[in-house]
């Protein structure tokens, strides 16, 4: 497996073998390891000491389904703390066909200077001028890139937020449709990316030269196996494919744990409006596609091509947190509006859910009401445009908050929250405060214990403990490449040790069930504690905002009730 | 006793006459649990259904209410 350091301040590539420190990694814990180990955890995250990785799953590009996600890291301009960041799409799997283990962006591009790195079928890596794509937008970008460069290939790249610096921005990645519908949106990455100099990373699908599978027999054995066991999945095998995780919006309000109008109820009114249900019918009526794929190698199809009611393109992979956060959290319960939204961020390159909470906590403030379905838009568009408001709103809630001087601001390590009110649904709640990341919805989310009966979702017991287990499960399964679907079979011992089968046959290695997910997710979460720590962060942190302990929640009228000591605990082990 | 279920995800898949969002009136025993509606119904354990009323996940063996609005969905761990 090859390593490639790009240093943006010389023009310099350098491609070598992978360091022995970093060996046996992928993902997520890749970039974090190697975060906390080569990146000043003091520094300007957009300045030349931060460094910006790209680096598939541990098993992206091999036979194994599902394993397409690219996790992107560096410390982030909008929490402050390490960030890995995870998406799909087809670039994960093209990075893994030609070896390539990571590849790690470092120093500065000299001011006004902008490339693309483009690496080619036989892995070569080289920095092309893209002086004359400044300031342009994801879906005219990436047509450009796929006319210029052919169609297979796969693509990474920022639009106009991420160059205005803006924290919230986000990373656009090319679906199997080759449009840029796909994010790596959390954490401002799109800023770090955009201050290297670097608009976007073409991969060529067509390499060779990525892992064998060690034992090939035993890969074919625990590969079927697998298939099944995903396959045969309620959630990936049947929900996911028919309603996407759009799924998602009617056990969330009919659990009263949906925040809206700012946090500021569980349950919208008119929720069936925006539900999963009623997009799928909607999206057939008109001629799109609710059962879409969207990633290399994925035979789950979760996504969906959104459409107008003349049969239109709008938008595509109009997913659960972005319908909570522009929908819900804006008072705005129509699908349309949602969808122009969703396009916007991506074509404009932000985050969808920072964008939709900046907007609840603008609209809160009282600077349109909520619900207003134009001001919504037009906001996005001023982001889009770079104006003075934009520029706020781009810069997260936040910042939106302190401009007008506003304090219900549902952030954690100052990013916006993720679509589960943690009055309503404590274990989360527990997430959102401890996580590395700031508040993250695929960090260890307990929903699936809760409608599974294994979490009551207004008690604290139990909460601390299901969050520690998932934030452990996740940290080592984005570090293999696993989309978040595939992982909802894989939440037992039985078809965890069949993926750990397939895994091994793969890698050539004999993990057993402590190794991983265990020892991995350990491993990494503990890198990440410690970068944040090293760069002044106390257990302090880990809180959640007052309003959440003070503010009860419509319908249950409950608070957030875990201790400061409680949450302490998320990480004894 | 009278229910009216509300079907979610996956699961109206099995009812061709289902109509949406009125949902389906159910009649069942007196002191009928979850599992009871769940069973008349004909969903299985393996479609990993939920039974929701009033903000509440209902358990198992807990009675159903009559007049309460029901809504059965699917077990789902986000995105």
């Amino acid at each position: 497996m090859k390593f490639i350091r790009v240093n943006m301040s010389k023009g310099t590539i350098r491609t070598g073998d992978v360091p022995q420190d970093y060996l046996g990694l992928g993902g997520r814990g890749l970039t974090s390891i190697l975060i906390n180990t080569e990146v000043p955890p003091k520094c300007d995250p957009l300045g030349p000491d931060n460094k910006l990785i790209f680096a598939p799953g541990l098993l992206s590009g091999t036979p194994l389904g599902n394993t397409s996600r690219v996790s992107v890291g560096a410390k982030s301009p909008l929490t402050g703390t390490i960030k890995e960041s995870n998406t799909g799409g087809t670039i994960s799997a093209a990075l893994g066909r030609l070896g390539i283990a990571a590849v790690v962006v470092e120093g500065q591009a000299p001011e006004g200077e902008l490339s693309f790195l483009r690496i080619d079928d036989k892995g070569n890596a080289s920095l092309v001028p893209a002086q004359e794509y400044k300031g342009m937008r994801t879906y005219k970008l990436m047509k450009e890139i796929l006319e210029a460069y052919g169609e297979r290939n796969s693509v990474l790249c920022i639009g106009p937020a991420g160059e205005f610096g803006l924290t919230t921005a986000s990373i656009q990645s090319s679906d199997a449709d080759g449009l840029p519908c796909r994010a790596a949106g959390r954490g401002g990455l799109g800023a770090v990316m955009a201050a290297k100099g670097l608009k976007a990373l073409i991969v060529d699908q067509r390499g060779t030269g990525g892992r064998r599978v060690a034992d090939p027999a035993a890969f074919r054995e625990a590969n079927k196996a697998y298939i099944k066991i995903v396959r045969e999945h309620p959630e990936p095998g049947h929900l996911m494919p028919t309603l996407g995780t759009a799924a998602l919006v009617a056990p969330v309000n009919s659990m009263g744990a949906f925040p809206c109008f700012n946090a500021r109820k569980g349950v919208m009114d008119g929720w069936e409006k925006i539900s999963g249900e009623t997009m799928a019918e909607m999206i057939k009526e008109r001629g799109g596609n609710p059962t879409h794929r969207g990633c290399a190698q994925c035979f789950i199809h979760c996504s969906n091509v959104f459409v107008d009611t003349e049969g239109k393109y709008v938008t595509s992979s109009l997913e659960y947190e972005t319908i909570w956060a522009t929908g819900g959290m804006t008072g705005i319960a129509d699908l349309d509006t949602i969808a122009r939204i969703d396009y916007l961020c991506n074509d404009i390159g932000i985050d969808t859910m920072s964008t939709g909470v900046a907007i609840a906590v603008a609209m809160d403030a009282g600077y349109k009401e909520f619900g207003d379905r134009e001001a919504a838009i037009e906001m996005v568009e001023e982001i889009g445009k770079g104006t003075e408001f934009g520029k706020i709103l781009g810069s997260g809630p936040a910042a939106v908050g302190r401009h007008f001087n506003h304090d219900r601001v549902p952030v954690v390590k100052g990013q916006g929250v993720a679509g589960f009110d943690p009055r309503a649904m404590l274990g989360n709640g527990v997430t959102f405060a401890t996580s590395p990341m700031g508040a993250d919805q695929t960090a260890g989310n307990v929903v699936s214990p809760c409608l599974g009966g294994f979490l009551d979702p207004l008690q604290a017991e139990g909460a601390v403990e299901v969050s520690r287990n998932l934030q452990i499960f996740m940290a080592a399964c984005d570090s293999t490449g696993l989309c978040f679907m595939a992982t909802m079979a894989l939440q037992e011992p039985e078809p965890q040790a069949v993926f750990r089968k397939a895994m091994n046959a793969i890698l050539g290695t004999e993990l057993g069930p402590d190794d991983w997910p265990r020892a991995m997710g350990i491993r990494v979460l503990k890198a990440e504690r410690e970068f944040n720590r090293r760069a002044g962060f106390t257990n302090e942190d880990d809180r959640l905002p007052r309003f959440y302990y003070e503010e009860p929640l419509p319908p249950h009228n409950t608070v957030f009730v875990i201790s400061d000591e409680e949450l302490d605990s998320t990480f004894d082990f | 006793m009278k229910v009216r279920v509300k079907l979610f995800g996956t699961l109206r898949q099995g009812f061709s006459g289902y109509q949406h969002p009125q949902g389906m009136e159910v009649e069942i025993p007196d002191r009928a649990t979850v599992q009871d509606l769940l069973a008349l119904l004909g969903i299985s354990e393996s479609q990993r259904p939920v039974v929701i009323v009033e903000g509440r996940i209902l358990k198992a063996d807990d009675r159903m209410r009559s007049g309460v609005p029901v809504n059965v969905m699917q077990v789902i761990g986000g995105g």
